[in-house]
């Protein structure tokens, strides 16, 4: 997947016709989030589900490895035992996507996971070749962008490249589908939404924008990009829509830890809450919860 | 640990990712139900009715076909038991003071909050929509037509001082209506003074419900009356003194065979027909947002119809591979699941939509059908048809629900011209991102609603109504108030039925004019002819009437005009109509005001005819006088027009336009030849319209006087002017199809021909019944009604944001 994107030359004039109404964007953002789309077992499902699209995070500046230990516990036994039991879910292996902390910490969290037999990733600012790109491409145009973009494409060499855009920042809509294709067409592998330590961060009025360009882009490489939200994500309610969202606007294919993923910290307490009480018809309490 | 429930589908649903569903508990619905035995008849002055010996209909469940309840279906002495008790009701609601009404009004939206459950499941189990649109789209909106209409029942002595409540309105509704359609109408009726019996097919209890929430609050129950029956009742319901209004929404041809049926019985009717509407895709719009438009003009239950699709030629291509995407995801099942997009409307819409496609697929269109759909009866897949030529008997068909038929356009041009060429004008939406082209297309697409990059907006601020044969009622907004309201002080108007009426001869033929003694005229005549297209021309029929003077001598001839002369006088005003209609106010009010002037010069000539037409010196003078005030008081009104709602909810605003008709034909009164003539005219031309007039049957020569002076002023064919037997006149206007409007000023039996002939392309009319209007009077010669007559308005959605 290296070179496929790197060869075709950029195509500014796509980029330069795009449109985007928001206000419309809005409206089916609204839609989208109206609608209770799962319940009972399906609901139990999707959230398990849910569970193996998420990036379990930490980036507090107090980080020790003490609790970045416990993050690495929780990411491997997201849900209580009995309760996967219950649901006849506990021999498929459910762990979250990833494991995401400061660059500082992630000697722990390796050292931490391989404790827990287990090879679920560490992501982190630089040991994986992320790179934050220029966020404003109004002084310097999208040709400059893509060109900036693809430096580091060459630079991670057979490492995954995510392209965080700083959504908040952008200035439109218009502008989140232009800054999608450009990374997309540098050669991303993943495009992520503004972080939770930005103001603006996962919108659904962004993120169907975002959905709609890596749709674009299949239909016109045949190459699938990821996509990330991260920020902002908290309740259980919230994953279902990001789900159904991604199942609406890109199908069942982008519905695997390779396409999407949840950048989320309190968001899997919230889920295991939901199904303790899906399993056990009552609301959990603090304590009946270990703790991340 | 809590004792565990296992689930064992779980593992499956997780490997899938599907979607389950997500029942809507109907369990109060039922009780409901239960609490009338199953058995629901009609709820009249606040009770409950159900009266022996009716014919029964039982309605069924439209998925499960298990019986849900048997409504009583009423006879016409349910309807004048009905029609009484709002009569009654109408005495004292409407000398309410108008804060009361509004605290009521309030009052019945907290009710309705107390019973939202009951609502939604209710009305979803009968009708089969689906239960999220009810329950996120319908009920609140039902919630803030009552709030806005408390406001403007609380203003109203102050907003509305000059109008006072109609009467008793009649509500007829089709079998397949939500019953947002019946708030709609209801709460400005209320709202306004009025009171309502609703006639609901037998298959609907929410109307019921809703009368008996309003009935329990109030102290005059009887403002709301509901009955189940069949439509074919309306004539009955008109035939019950104080019915003052009709108003009906269903079917295209319904509303056609109402409005022949109702001629003659006295009261307005007002039309809202066919449920079709239109989307223009352009090649600046966003295309995937569009396409989410199209899912809410057709293929969601907010859409009462089918969507006629015009694509861009250089985006078909990519908008219909979305549009067949997006159809592989629209999920159809039972109304009561949260989770689907569509539900059923019954078998009727299920036969109607299979007829269409099938004949389309005929014709030589291409069907192509997705989404997940139980395979039994009640459900119809979204379906895309393309490809149909334009010469095929369904491109001119209306669409049903849920059907879209798209065409491709090459230009903007081409796409009005492609809109606009359809009999229908209700709603349209135009995508598009430039905006220069977005607000061209909105302005130019002869519709009652245009949405600019959004489709199917409401709001209770805003009007929505229609042109065309869509009918010419409103509701929303102001417009939605008047059509309850009449100019205070005049009378109600008597019923003018003639049962001998002959349809067919009424008019027919001009009764021969014999040649007269020689004329005696000792003033100067206005030159022969009728004046057509700026000038004076010869009639058709190359013969003369006479006309007499108040003590029976010759006045002089005029021109005999006759069908073709009616043809020719609409065409030239067609030809005309649209330079006039984008004059600037300031343009037109300055020729109204030249009028004015040059009538004013011709006093002398115009004072010594009326007073030959038995006039009084200070009378003729008077009438003159007056005339020129009207002309130059419309002159000046023509800068006051529309404005803009504020609409909760919206960024962006929303224009209430005020759109000139077209060409308006006018027959004007035998009395008042000078004054009457000029009072129609003038805001017929400050709205923007071209207008056929007939004048004074018996005193003509006045109207022609001025016509003199509009040769030299007005755009040829603004004005025509043709003589002639007033009844033959009015029948060639009547039945005209490119006739916009008729204003009818004359006898009874021609004011029923006038209402019967309309029905053929549904044009509004006015007209007086037989009875005498006060032309000298500020109210019935120059008021408020005759500016709202003289033009339609249009709401333009213009959403806001980048």
């Amino acid at each position: 997947s290296l070179c496929r994107a790197l060869l075709s030359p950029p195509d500014l004039s796509w980029i330069s016709r795009a449109q985007v109404n928001q206000p419309a964007v809005l409206r089916r953002a609204e839609q989208v989030q109206a609608r209770q789309a799962v319940k009972k077992a399906w609901q139990a499902a999707w959230l398990l589900k849910a569970v193996t699209f998420i990036d379990l995070t930490t980036l507090s500046g107090d980080d020790t490895s003490s609790n970045v230990q416990r993050l690495c516990y929780k990411a491997k036994y997201p849900i209580r035992e009995d309760l996967l039991k219950a649901l006849n879910m506990h021999d498929k292996g459910i762990t979250t996507a990833a494991v995401c902390v400061y660059p500082a910490r992630v000697c722990d969290a390796v050292k931490a996971l391989k404790a827990a037999g287990c090879d679920i990733p560490v992501a982190s600012g630089e040991t994986r070749g992320y790179g934050r790109c220029h966020p404003n491409p109004h002084g310097i145009g999208w040709e400059h962008l893509q060109k900036e973009i693809r430096q580091f494409r060459k630079a991670s060499g057979d490492a995954r490249v995510k392209t965080i855009l700083a959504t908040g920042e952008l200035g439109s809509l218009t502008n989140v589908y232009k800054a999608s294709l450009v990374a997309m067409m540098a050669g991303s592998d993943f495009i992520k939404t503004s972080t939770g330590k930005e103001t603006v961060n996962a919108t659904l009025p962004v993120a169907i924008v975002m959905l709609r360009a890596i749709r674009d882009f299949f239909w016109k490489t045949g190459t699938k990009v990821g996509f990330k939200p991260a920020g902002g994500i908290r309740t259980a309610k919230d994953a279902l829509v990001w789900l159904s969202l991604v199942k609406e606007e890109l199908g069942d294919e982008w519905l695997t830890p390779e396409l999407f993923r949840i950048g989320a910290s309190s968001l899997l307490s919230d889920i295991e809450r939901q199904i303790y009480h899906h399993v056990t018809g009552r609301y959990a309490a603090y304590h009946d919860l270990p703790m991340s | 640990m809590a004792a565990t429930r296992v689930e064992p589908r779980a593992r499956e649903i997780f490997s899938t990712l599907e979607y389950g569903p997500v029942p809507e508990s109907h369990a109060c619905a039922l009780a409901w139900l239960d609490t009338h035995d199953r058995l629901l008849g009609h709820y009249v002055n606040g009770k409950w009715q159900k009266p022996e010996h009716r014919n029964a209909a039982s309605c069924q469940d439209p998925v499960t076909g298990e019986n849900l309840a048997t409504f009583l279906q009423a006879q016409e002495k349910d309807v004048g038991a009905a029609v009484q008790a709002a009569r009654t009701a109408f005495e004292s609601w409407s000398q309410l003071p108008g804060t009361t009404r509004a605290q009521y009004l309030t009052r019945l939206a907290k009710m309705i909050q107390k019973h939202l459950r009951l609502l939604w499941t209710l009305e979803s189990l009968f009708t089969g929509r689906a239960v999220r649109e009810i329950r996120d789209g319908d009920i609140p909106l039902a919630q803030q037509l009552l709030q806005y209409h408390a406001i403007q029942a609380h203003i109203q002595e102050e907003a509305l001082a000059d109008w006072e409540p109609m009467g008793v309105v009649g509500l007829i509704l089709p079998p397949t209506f939500s019953f947002m359609d019946m708030m709609w109408r209801v709460c400005p009726a209320l709202a306004v003074g009025c009171t309502v019996v609703a006639l609901v097919p037998p298959s609907s209890p929410t109307p019921l419900l809703l009368a008996q929430l309003a009935g329990e609050l109030s102290p005059f129950p009887g403002i709301l009356n509901v009955l189940s029956g069949p439509t074919s009742l309306a004539p009955a319901l008109v035939s019950w003194p104080g019915v003052q209004k009709v108003v009906f929404c269903g079917a295209v041809e319904e509303g056609r065979a109402l409005r022949r049926s109702l001629a003659g019985k006295g009261a307005t009717l007002g039309l809202a027909l066919g449920t079709e509407s239109l989307l223009l895709l352009t090649d600046s719009a966003d295309v995937d947002s569009a396409v989410e438009g199209v899912v809410d003009a057709a293929w969601s239950d907010r859409s009462p119809g089918g969507l006629r699709l015009l694509i861009q030629e250089s985006v078909w291509d990519e908008a219909v591979r979305r549009l067949q995407g997006r159809m592989g995801r629209l999920r159809s099942g039972r109304g009561l699941d949260g989770a689907v997009d569509m539900g059923t409307r019954g078998a009727a819409a299920h036969d109607l939509a299979q007829c269409y496609v099938r004949e389309a697929q005929s014709q030589g269109g291409e069907v192509f059908q997705a989404g997940d759909i139980p395979s039994n009866n009640p459900f119809f897949p979204p379906t895309l048809i393309s490809g149909l030529p334009p010469a095929a008997p369904c491109f001119q068909a209306e669409v049903p629900w849920p059907v879209v038929v798209a065409f491709p356009f090459r230009t903007a041009k081409e796409a009005l011209a492609l809109a606009n060429g359809t009999p229908r004008g209700g709603s349209a939406s135009v995508w598009s991102e430039r905006l220069g082209q977005a607000l061209e297309l909105g302005y130019r697409l002869l519709a009652g609603t245009v949405w600019i990059n959004a489709h199917g907006l409401q709001d209770p601020a805003v009007p929505i109504g229609g042109c065309k044969e869509s009918g010419s009622s409103w509701h929303g907004g102001p417009d939605g108030l008047y059509e309850y309201l009449r100019p205070l002080g005049t009378p109600p108007q008597p019923p003018y039925f003639c049962e001998s009426l002959n349809y067919d001869t009424f008019g027919l033929a001009v009764p021969s004019t014999l040649p007269a003694e020689l004329e005696i005229g000792s003033s100067p005549e206005p030159p022969y002819g009728l004046f057509v297209g700026g000038r004076f021309q010869a009639p058709g029929a190359r013969s003369s009437r006479p006309i007499q003077d108040s003590s029976g001598n010759l006045h002089g001839y005029v021109a005999e005009g006759g069908a073709k002369d009616i043809r020719g006088a609409v065409e030239a005003a067609h030809q005309a109509a649209p330079g006039w209609a984008v004059q600037s106010p300031a343009s037109r009010a300055s020729l109204l005001w030249a009028l004015a002037a040059a009538l004013e010069r011709r006093t002398p000539a115009l004072v010594s005819r009326l007073e030959r037409q038995g006039a009084e010196l200070k009378a003729a003078r008077a009438e003159v006088e007056l005339s020129v005030r009207r002309l130059r008081k419309w002159g000046a009104q023509v800068q006051a027009q529309g404005h803009t709602p504020q609409v909760a909810g919206l960024k962006g605003p929303v224009l209430r336009l005020r759109e000139p008709l077209g060409v308006l034909a006018i027959v004007c009164p035998n009395e008042w030849p000078l004054l009457a003539f000029v009072s129609l005219l003038a805001p017929a031309l400050a709205h923007g319209n071209a207008v056929v007039l007939v004048p004074s049957e018996t005193c003509p020569l006045l109207a022609l006087e001025v016509c003199q002076d509009m040769a030299s002023l007005c755009p040829a064919g603004l004005v025509n002017v043709v003589t002639g037997d007033r009844d033959h006149l009015t029948r060639c206007l009547a039945l005209h199809q490119d006739i916009q409007a008729l204003w009818y000023f004359g006898s009874a039996q021609g004011s029923q021909f006038v209402e019967w002939a309309s029905a053929g392309n549904l044009k509004p009319v006015w007209v007086n019944g037989g009875s005498l209007r006060a032309w000298d009077q500020q109210t019935e010669g120059a008021g408020p009604e005759l500016g709202l007559r003289a033009a339609r308005t249009k709401a333009l959605w213009v959403p806001m944001g980048d």
